[in-house]
């Protein structure tokens, strides 16, 4: 017995039988099906890949990780929706919006994980009807880097960035390519209505693409201050770079990322099986290890992160994300010209 | 479609002299299929689609209306034809005097111009705008920084973010275009004509305006509009520069038709002002290389001698120079830096070197060395297709062996004509749906692969079989040979150098290919360049220096391959013809 799969038994000790042994039946089944695609937008890249080779040292299972932004790996979904193939098994993109229309559409194949009753319980039965789950979490708050800005003149809230004294300093990254900013968006407009966008925009932000993108532009001194993702940000900063992160007052924005598994997946049981995987302690070590917030309780968080609980949170229903991200993506464009 | 194999195997084929039938015309019928299916029916395709509603297939003109009905999307196309007249524009500051001192001075370090030409030449032009956003970053680029440290200042004047830093990008990498141009051109000026001009009073500068750069301006205006075109057909460098610099240009708007929801009609009808404009200005640079000035006249009688530069030569030297390390020395040292750095904003920092970035993307990304793997194999697949069919083609015109060859011949070359974003949307539109249902396939990158490079093979592969005399294969039908094994134990064996210089010719580019795999690719079937760009999302620019730097370094191999077999700078020389 390999040392992977020695752990996932002891994290299984202590489930039902039954369940065991429908996971030892799936778990049969996945490896003779072994591999599986996954277009993820959770995590960095290095993240994705960290979690699929978890898997593949676990199982034995290759998981050809495809890590786009939200929106391009949902773009890469829809071109094969439209051509009748099934390529992707597992779909984990950061925009919620993505799950309610492929949910409508009769896209996901219906699977309850049974580890979910063992993540927190924040986390689960995220979609009521099962589709989907929760697979990660993240927010986004204001960064900064260390070098060049003394935290007691970093941004405080989300209209510091407004500042005139951050004209040609503040970085973003596109809502037209990354859920997370997408998310940022519609919040900011729920918050302080489109006018933040024209005045963000008259501080000439940098905009990338990725919400990491923000990252490398702190990291670079190309810019100085952010809207950026927790986890990436304080990942970095624990290698070394100059970046910290700042709650803002007006509430850091919430992202609950969701997976599912494709409708006419050509690897049914590895896909189950990554579902899973995801929920085990494993992956959440591997998770809060690129500072993500880990969905089993077990696994203290990242170091340097705020519990959840004390940081005030925004958050959008599904439905706003549903309609408004769409909505966002075009003003972004007027606004910013691309 | 059983034709899309390469029809090139050489199939043991019986003479049969009895009958005037010749196998061999089974093989001239499946190039001719294997042409339609490769170029004719993308292009009607994506034509017909343009016109097609989404889900009904019925005629419409709404494609149209959705296409150009908003501001956003008709300002982008005419920021494509700014920014292909600023390249081209700056492209030519860059190369005439260049082509100039080269071919006709006596500047000192030719050859190594020529080497560093050629060493842009092969550089990919995102690979050139990912070098130039560390170089030329607004705060924290290399210049800036530089400049900051030199003169004290808070900012740089630098900004990579903005239209002339991406017009200044694509310029650096395009001019060696009309660089091969020039320099074919002048190579053929005789000195008698300056000659005359000198003895009737003329000093250099003067003969050099009014009598060598005139004779010259055919070939270099053909030169300015294949930056042109290259510049509003390029995808890469837009979206990297582009996006934070917040303009939209027709390529990366066709890839925003192609997002959510994808809208493959609409990007069809927005893709013909750049089929209109590209055809038109090939007609053009056609027209005007045709004519070829006055340069023909002489031919290659006139002796030529490099024009005595006196002290002005280590001024053009020194300019030579400038314009290599803008686009070789500059962007490759820190190249370098970021691909073995921690983080390359850090700088030459002994503790921020590391290997991390090579061993990332060779043994711990799931798809990275894969992907590289794919380039070459699709490369090599799609190059060697492509010659083989060319050859057919060029020899079935060449010796006039069906009525209207000349059409083949033109088949062969009309993808020129057509950017790779749009080869791309026809392909997309007509092979990517059922029946074929190629989406995601290697073989549709494959197949777009081909026909791109198609015109690349067809006039190598015709000046090739030109040369040949047809006595040789006479010789072969005269002692009963067929066609075929004339084709294949005479012609071939003669022209094994010619076609490892096209194989080459065509495989080095296509491994860089962007344009057309990014519609193309499936998740399986990522190219190098795809990742690449995929990597820029992120911003992840040290592992994406080190994926780059690894494509180049496995690319040098194959150029000594083709110097050794067909004399130095064979991709500079060839590509002029």
């Amino acid at each position: 017995m390999r040392l992977g799969s020695l752990a996932l038994a002891l994290a299984l000790a202590f489930s039902p039988l039954a369940a065991r042994a429908d996971l030892n039946a799936l778990t049969e089944a996945a490896k003779k099906e072994g591999e599986l695609t996954w277009y993820v937008a959770h995590y960095t890249s290095e993240g994705a890949e960290d979690l699929g080779r978890g898997f593949t040292e676990m199982y034995g299972i290759k998981v050809n990780v495809v890590r786009t932004t939200a929106q391009v790996a949902y773009q890469r979904l829809l071109q094969d929706i439209k051509n009748n193939q099934t390529i992707c098994d597992v779909f984990s993109s950061t925009d919620l919006g993505h799950y309610a229309r492929l949910k409508a559409e009769g896209r996901f194949d219906k699977y309850v994980p049974e580890n979910t009753p063992k993540i927190s319980e924040a986390f689960r039965n995220f979609d009521p009807d099962g589709y989907f789950h929760t697979t990660a979490a993240g927010l986004v708050v204001l960064t900064y880097n260390t070098a060049k800005v003394k935290a007691e003149d970093a941004p405080k809230k989300w209209e510091d960035l407004l500042d005139i004294k951050w004209k040609g300093k503040v970085s973003t990254g596109h809502p037209g390519f990354s859920g997370y900013v997408g998310t940022w968006v519609l919040s900011m407009k729920k918050l302080y209505g489109w006018q933040y966008f024209d005045k963000l925009e008259k501080n000439k932000p940098q905009i990338g693409r990725s919400i990491n993108d923000t990252v490398t532009a702190l990291n670079a001194g190309e810019r100085q201050v952010a809207a950026g993702a927790d986890g990436s940000t304080l990942f970095s900063a624990a290698r070394g770079n100059p970046l910290a992160v700042s709650y803002p007052s007006d509430g850091s924005v919430l992202i609950i990322s969701p997976s599912a598994i494709m409708k006419g997946t050509k690897h049914p049981n590895a896909a189950k099986l990554f579902m899973e995987y995801l929920y085990t302690i494993e992956a959440s070590k591997i998770n809060a290890k690129h500072f993500g917030i880990p969905l089993r309780p077990e696994v203290p968080s990242p170091p340097g992160a705020k519990p959840i609980s004390e940081i005030k949170i925004i958050r959008p229903t599904v439905a706003e994300v549903d309609k408004g991200i769409p909505e966002v993506i075009e003003q972004w464009r007027d606004t910013f010209g691309n | 479609m059983s034709i899309a194999a390469p029809a090139f195997d050489p199939v043991p084929v019986r003479p049969v002299r009895a009958s005037r039938f010749d196998s061999s015309w089974l093989l001239w019928i499946a190039i001719i299929a294997v042409l339609l299916f490769l170029v004719v029916s993308p292009f009607v395709y994506l034509v017909i689609t343009s016109f097609q509603a989404e889900r009904t297939g019925d005629f419409t003109l709404s494609n149209y209306a959705t296409a150009y009905g908003r501001a956003r999307y008709v300002d982008a196309l005419f920021n494509s034809l700014k920014l292909g007249a600023a390249s081209a524009a700056l492209a030519g500051l860059f190369a005439v005097p260049l082509a100039w001192a080269v071919a006709r001075t006596n500047m000192p370090g030719r050859g190594l111009t020529r080497m560093l030409v050629l060493a842009t030449f092969i550089t990919p032009p995102y690979t050139g705008a990912v070098a130039w956003i560390l170089l030329a970053g607004p705060n924290a680029g290399w210049l800036n920084r530089f400049y900051m440290m030199a003169t004290g200042a808070e900012a740089g004047p630098f900004n990579i973010y903005s239209f002339t830093g991406l017009a200044v990008v694509i310029a650096l990498y395009s001019f060696p275009y009309i660089f091969i141009f020039t320099t074919a051109a002048l190579e053929l000026v005789s000195s008698e004509m300056e000659d005359a001009a000198n003895i009737l009073g003329a000093g250099p500068w003067r003969t050099m305006r009014k009598v060598t750069l005139p004779l010259a301006l055919p070939a270099i205006l053909g030169g300015l509009i294949i930056c042109f075109l290259e510049a509003i057909a390029l995808f890469g460098s837009p979206a990297m520069i582009a996006i934070p610099a917040r303009f939209n240009v027709v390529t990366t708007q066709l890839f925003q038709f192609f997002g959510n929801p994808v809208r493959v009609e609409v990007a069809a009808a927005y893709a013909m002002p750049l089929l209109g404009v590209t055809i038109l200005l090939v007609l053009v640079q056609r027209l005007i290389v045709r004519r070829k000035g006055f340069v023909a006249l002489t031919g290659k009688g006139g002796e030529r001698r490099p024009i005595l530069l006196g002290r002005w030569r280590w001024v053009m030297f020194g300019y030579a120079m400038f314009v290599a390390a803008l686009a070789v020395f500059l962007p490759y040292i820190f190249l370098v830096q970021s691909a073995f750095a921690k983080a390359w904003g850090r700088g030459f920092l002994l503790d921020n070197i590391t290997f991390a970035n090579f061993r990332f993307i060779l043994f711990e990304h799931a798809t990275a060395a894969q992907s590289v793997i794919n380039s070459f194999v699709y490369a090599g697949i799609s190059a060697t297709v492509a010659v083989f069919l060319t050859l057919g083609v060029a020899y079935i015109v060449a010796r006039r062996l069906i009525p209207f060859g000349g059409v083949l011949g033109f088949l062969c070359v009309a993808p020129f004509v057509i950017p790779g974003v749009v080869l791309a949307i026809g392909f997309y539109a007509a092979y990517a749906p059922p029946p074929l249902a190629l989406y995601g396939t290697a073989l549709i990158m494959i197949l777009a692969f081909t026909t791109r490079f198609l015109p690349v093979g067809y006039v190598n592969a015709s000046a090739a079989i030109n040369s040949l005399n047809p006595e040789m294969e006479e010789a072969v039908r005269v002692l009963g040979g067929s066609r075929m094994t004339a084709l294949r134990r005479v012609v071939a064996p003669l022209l094994k150098r010619n076609l490892l210089g096209a194989w080459l010719l065509i495989f080095i580019p296509a491994t860089r290919e962007l344009s057309a795999a990014i519609f193309l690719y499936g998740p399986n079937t990522k190219v190098a360049s795809v990742m690449i760009f995929d990597m820029s999302e992120e911003g992840n620019f040290e592992r994406l220096a080190a994926l780059a730097l690894v494509l180049q370094v496995l690319t040098l191999p194959l150029l000594y391959l083709g110097q050794r077999a067909l004399g130095r700078d064979f991709m500079l020389r060839r590509n002029a013809t």
